[in-house]
Formats: C-alpha cells, structure tokens, sequence
C-alpha cells in the first residue's frame, strides 16, 4: 500500500466531513486548516480511519498531524504494524 | 501588546458573542433567591441551567452543618492531604461514601473534574491503553491526556463498537481502563451499562463509570444508574462529584480495589491540590446522609422532568433523550441557538446554551436541567417561555 493509495483514501473518509470547504483536497490540505474541521470532527474522522484499516490510532499520537498527508503516514504506520 | 496566537480563536468568539450582544458564558446570577431562582439582568428568573437536581443548596441542615463546621474548624485547610495534613472529617467523608456505595474504599478530590483527573492519571499511564466514550465529558479527556496513555475513542453508548476495538488491542486488551458515564451531561441520556460491563469481563478490563450526573437522581437509594441497572458490584470504579445532587464542590471515587489508598498517593490531582474546606465536608455529610433518604426528592425530580419533558415535546421540539434530569432540546444552528437562550432568558427562564464542538453532532442544546425544588407551576413557566419563541421549532 503505497502512500497515494493511503492518501486518496484517506480523501474519500474526509470528504464527508469537509463539506465542500475545498473543492481539491490533496496530501497537503490542512486538517483544521483549510479544511476547518474541529476537534471533535478530527476524532470522528479518526473512528471512521480506524474501522476502514482495522486498526488502532490512538487519541494522543495525533499532536503533529497537520494535513492529510501527515494523517496517511501515520495509518501506514499503523498498517505495518498491525499487518 | 503582542497578542498571544493561542487565544485568537477563543478571541474570535467572544467577539462573534459581543457583535451579537448574547453572552451566555459570562452570565451573571447578581442575587440567588432560592435553589430555582435568581435575580439576573434585574429579573426574577427561573434556573433551569443548574445542577441543582435534589435542590439541597439552601437545606437548613446543610447550611446548620457548614456554619457549625466553619465556626469550629475555621475557613480553609490551606494545603494539600499528603503535604500539609487531613483533618479527621475529610476521612470520614471517605468512610461514609464508601459506606453509602458498598464499596470498600474512597478517595475524595477537591472537584468532580479533578476526580476524573486524578483517577485515570493514576490508574493509566504511557504505554498503557484507556478506552473511552465518545461523547465523554472533558474531564475524561484531559484525565487521558494527563495520564500520557493511548487513548482510544468509542462510539457514543455503543459496547458492540467497545468490543470490536478492544479486539483490536489483542492481549493489551485485559490491562485497558474502560471509562464511560451514567448519564451524559449535554443530552441527559443514559449508558447501556450492563452491556459495558459484558464487554470489561470479556476481556478483563477494569471498568470506571463517571456518575456525576446520576448520583442522586437515579437508582433506589440514589446511587445511580450502576445501581439502578444492578451492576455495582461489577464496577471497578464509580467516580462522581458533591456539585450537583449533594450541592457543593468536590468531587469522589469508590472502589473495591485494594490498590485505593495507594492511588491516591500517585494520583498528582490529589496530591498537588489543597483539600475541601470543613464548612465544605461538614454539609456534604450531611447532604449524602440526606440524599439516601431523599426518596420523595427523587419520586418528584421524576415528576418534574416527566413534565418538562412532555411539555417541551407537545410544543413540537426535539428532545435529546427520554426523561431525564437533563433534558436537552436540539437548536440547530449555533446563532439561532444564541438568540433563543437570549429569548429564553429575557423570558425569565435560564437553561444552558451548548454549541459545537462542545456537543454531540454537529447541532446546538439548550440544556435544561430539572430540580426537586421546581415546582410545577416552575416547569409549565419553563415551557411557556419555550413556546414563546417566534422562531422555527428546528
């Protein structure tokens, strides 16, 4: 699973949440930056990453996730892990 | 002066708040009148956005208690349990909690918040996995954050979502802490307990069940909604707090284990915080003794949310949960919700205004919380000022 793969996944679980706020999301579209989400919406998002890769991404390793693209390495992260 | 970056969107917001003229988190209550009045703004209003639920705030023994403690103990303790000393009553309070829980130890804490704080900090650790509710209240998140463990969210009152992401954790699973509350604070609805506890034994968790919102209200002697679903004894940890049913500030833990009275010691909420004043203990002992025995206060309590509840659906509103203590009515959206709660005030009636991200979904509240002190003529006035509002039932 390279990282495009995680990434344009990763758009598809954002979409509902972003609300057509950007209209091209990619790697380096900001989580609460452009894309506004508050925290509850990052941890719901979250939820949604955890059952689609089946995996565990804990609440408190997310403090340097800024864009999506930083959220697609980390599930990679956790995919090798897990894997 | 240079502005600190961190404050611009709390800035920004009260700045939205102040272009509207609604400031719902900076009301000022000038004059309380009785456990359901106030005088705010120069009006008698009606307080239906406390926490007030037995209405014990102005009991005549619970002040008697507070003063004769005051006059003999003095106003403060001015230090923390482990540095500067426990008096004899902070123990007692312990002993009498544990007694009313049937469990075997408790530790008191200076808050509620602090009691979330100070328990799961100390029960969890780094590397160790807490999972937690959804829609926990943010003491349970910043317990988890305070603690530096992994901390995984579940879906809001679901155990089979509990149980599926516990599986994930594999052998980690029997040492994770579950934590989940009675009854939710935004929408008054209450957890599927007895299926949580199916999940812990499953996998051999320990289980901790914040009851700030139950104790009190729920259960035949008013331990909650653990008592009332006949779990208790399944409950590793209850946690709850002396601001709402036992009207004061504090907050507790019981439990069964024998780890307790070490707890405490590693719990930095606890250690690093001054301890209750007497006047405090004193009329909360006497509140708890009240509360066990407050059957009429709960049969009415019942009533009254029965009423407010039934009132507010036959206007046409959506309502969060069944009747509850708290019974939140969905408002839409976050400007419109202002507006009403501002309606409603200069109506004579103040409930709480909750809006997102604070609340579950992405939709405003307002919270109305129910006392045994309302009277029926109170909640028909609650709902009247309701009804009153020109705008669109959302």
């Amino acid at each position: 699973m390279t990282h495009q793969d995680v990434v344009a996944q990763l758009i598809k679980l954002v979409e509902p949440y972003a609300e057509g706020r950007v209209a091209h999301i990619t790697a380096n579209t900001g989580l609460t930056g452009e894309l506004a989400l508050d925290s509850l919406k990052v941890m719901d998002l979250i939820t949604d990453v955890e059952d689609h890769y089946e995996i565990s991404v804990p609440l408190n390793t997310l403090a340097d996730i800024k864009t999506v693209g930083d959220l697609a390495s980390l599930i990679q992260k956790h995919v090798g892990n897990d894997a | 002066m240079k502005e600190n970056p961190r404050l611009l969107a709390v800035r920004a917001v009260r700045q939205e708040l102040a272009t509207l003229g609604i400031d719902p988190f900076g009301i000022q209550i000038d004059e309380i009148l009785s456990p359901t009045e106030g005088l705010i703004q120069g009006r008698r209003t009606i307080l239906a956005g406390t926490n007030n639920y037995l209405g014990l705030t102005f009991d005549p023994d619970c002040i008697a208690a507070a003063r004769d403690a005051l006059e003999s103990a003095g106003t403060g303790t001015t230090g923390s349990r482990m540095a500067n000393g426990s008096y004899a009553a902070h123990r007692e309070l312990e002993l009498d909690l544990a007694r009313f829980y049937g469990k075997r130890d408790a530790i008191v804490f200076s808050t509620g918040y602090q009691a979330n704080l100070g328990m799961i900090s100390a029960l969890a650790g780094p590397g160790d996995t807490v999972m937690i509710d959804a829609d926990s209240h943010a003491s349970i998140y910043d317990g988890c954050n305070l603690s530096g463990a992994n901390t995984i969210r579940f879906r809001h009152n679901d155990p089979n979502d509990l149980a599926k992401r516990m599986g994930r954790l594999g052998a980690e699973a029997s040492h994770a802490l579950i934590v989940v509350e009675g009854v939710y604070s935004m929408l008054g609805d209450r957890a599927p307990l007895r299926e949580f506890v199916e999940v812990k034994k499953a996998f051999g968790a320990t289980l901790l069940v914040d009851e700030a919102h139950s104790m009190g209200v729920l259960g035949e002697k008013g331990r909650g909604l653990c008592e009332e679903m006949g779990v208790l004894g399944d409950i590793d940890y209850v946690v709850g707090t002396f601001s709402k049913s036992l009207g004061n500030t504090g907050g507790f833990c019981v439990g069964d284990s024998d780890e307790m009275e070490v707890l405490r010691y590693a719990s930095r909420p606890y250690v690093f915080t001054a301890s209750l004043p007497p006047a405090t203990i004193a009329a909360t002992r006497t509140a708890l003794r009240k509360l066990a025995a407050a059957d009429d206060l709960r049969l009415r309590i019942r009533e009254n949310a029965a009423r407010l509840h039934a009132g507010l659906a036959a206007l046409g509103f959506r309502l969060g949960a069944p009747a509850n203590a708290v019974v939140a009515v969905l408002a839409g959206e976050k400007v419109e919700a202002l507006r009403f709660w501002h309606h409603l005030l200069k109506q004579g009636v103040y409930v709480n205004v909750m809006v997102p991200p604070a609340t579950p979904g992405n939709e405003s509240l307002l919270r109305c919380s129910v006392s045994a002190a309302h009277t029926p003529e109170q909640v028909d006035a609650i709902c009247a000022a309701f009804a009153s509002w020109p705008g669109a039932r959302v």
